[in-house]
């Protein structure tokens, strides 16, 4: 399975209009399909990092179902669409995920996701994407063993994120070496905590133990993105 | 046809391990199937942009093969090969392309060769252009009824034409975007352009330097050589 990564960078007067296209155009013209669905609906929270930025996930069943969409975009029953949307954001960058060998999110049944955008509650994740300057699959492997591991294993009452996905760049489809957390943050006022209290969350034998130091034996560049979904985003 | 267009920020002291990693390892181990070929292996001249830059173009049959190659170096039989890629650049940035509807072809896939003769090296014009939003298709019909003719046109200012002409796939890259890559038949016109005012008839109003900046006003062109075993030239 492979899932379609979009930033967009929304032109400020259009974005109700924008987010209405993929509300009750793109979401519902994949539905018309079985082999892609929109899976989430993100808009990157303003006061905490660019405005008017959404970011959108959308499901495929492997490459030939992204190949397709992509045609029916370019030349297909979704042209006048694209071009709808074109007109109301400056850019659009796109890149294909693969989940990494031990993403708790490996597959989705995409007959199952709902596409009639039904409205709940607004849940923020917290996507970190990281650079290494050393191989890919050791990042992968040290996420394994000293991060997901380690945030499993915190109870309830006091986890701050779970982790719901890990993605690979596919090939050439981005940068690489690249990697993707998708973090469903559990708790605000732990989120708080994170934000406003440097000191402790420094401390290499608390949050999350050694992981920030052993961490930089491969890399210390990443970015955390605050999103939220919108109140109809298929998954939340 | 897809095309696998990746820039790469090479480890200056590993970039001849890097490009042998190209002719020794990808070229052929692409060749053992029949879902992708390398096409070309660039680099970017130095004294015209960034150091240590090579740009490969891979083609892939389809979005299933291109799948397959990505399983292929993620788990497969490419992992180590990718895994030691890893060490020789800094990062990659990569995005996939299909052929505009008037674009020239490559050729047939199974004829892109695979162990080709060394020769003398090429030099590319690549340029990317970002058309204003809503307007790529305007852009793409213009750029194959008036910029692409006037490159083949007798007295044209620069002596290149287009050997393939390109759009970033959705999903797989920035949108809009559109990308020429401009093979450059003589170098005298390049230096003149380089080193001369652009004559007015050129840049004014009815050219189509002037009338395109309603389709767009971004671009970024790069000056890139063939490698002298690159299997396109």
């Amino acid at each position: 399975m492979l899932f379609m990564h979009e930033t967009h960078k929304v032109i400020g007067r259009q974005a109700a209009a924008f987010e209405d296209m993929y509300r009750s155009e793109w979401m519902t013209a994949l539905a018309r399909t079985d082999d892609a669905r929109l899976v989430w609906y993100l808009n990157h929270a303003m006061g905490s990092g660019p405005a008017y930025q959404v970011v959108t996930i959308t499901a495929l069943a492997d490459g030939a179902a992204w190949e397709a969409l992509a045609q029916r975009m370019l030349v297909g029953d979704l042209k006048d669409l694209l071009t709808r949307l074109d007109t109301s954001r400056y850019q659009v960058e796109g890149k294909l995920l693969a989940p990494v060998y031990w993403s708790a999110l490996q597959e989705l049944d995409l007959a199952e996701i709902p596409t009639d955008g039904s409205e709940h509650d607004l849940s923020v994740f917290m996507q970190d994407t990281g650079w290494p300057d050393a191989p890919l699959d050791d990042y992968i492997e040290l996420w394994d063993h000293d991060y997901w591991h380690f945030m499993r294993q915190i109870p309830p009452e006091r986890k701050l994120l779970d982790i719901q996905a890990c993605f690979q760049v596919a090939h050439g489809s981005g940068i690489r070496p690249e990697a993707i957390l998708m973090q469903k943050i559990m708790n605000f006022s732990t989120l708080g905590n994170l934000l406003t209290s440097v000191e402790v969350f420094d401390d290499p034998t608390t949050w999350p133990g050694s992981y920030m130091i052993k961490g930089l034996e491969l890399r210390d560049q990443w970015e955390s993105k605050l999103l939220r979904t919108s109140k109809w985003s298929p998954l939340w | 046809m897809l095309f696998v267009h990746e820039v790469h920020k090479v480890v200056g002291k590993a970039a001849v391990k890097f490009e042998d990693a190209y002719q020794n390892g990808w070229m052929p181990m692409l060749a053992q199937g029949s879902d992708a070929r390398l096409l070309w292996y660039f680099d970017l001249a130095h004294g015209s942009g960034l150091a240590y830059r090579a740009v490969t173009v891979t083609a892939v049959r389809d979005g299933a093969a291109w799948a397959r190659l990505t399983e292929r170096m993620a788990s497969g039989d490419l992992k180590a090969w990718a895994g030691d890629l890893d060490g020789l650049q800094h990062e990659s940035v990569g995005r996939i392309l299909a052929p505009l509807e008037w674009s020239p072809s490559v050729g047939s896939f199974d004829e892109i060769p695979t162990d080709p003769q060394e020769h003398q090296p090429t030099m590319y014009m690549e340029d990317t252009m970002w058309p204003f939003p809503g307007k790529v298709r305007e852009y793409i019909e213009a750029a194959g009824n008036i910029y692409q003719k006037s490159l083949g046109a007798e007295g044209s200012q620069m002596q290149m034409h287009i050997e393939l002409a390109l759009q970033s796939m959705p999903g797989a890259g920035r949108y809009p975007e559109v990308t020429l890559m401009q093979k450059l038949s003589s170098l005298q016109p390049l230096i003149r352009l380089l080193t001369t005012d652009i004559p007015q008839e050129i840049v004014g109003p009815g050219s189509w330097m002037y009338e395109a900046l309603d389709l767009r006003d971004q671009w970024r062109s790069k000056l890139l050589r063939t490698a002298v075993w690159s299997p396109l030239q």
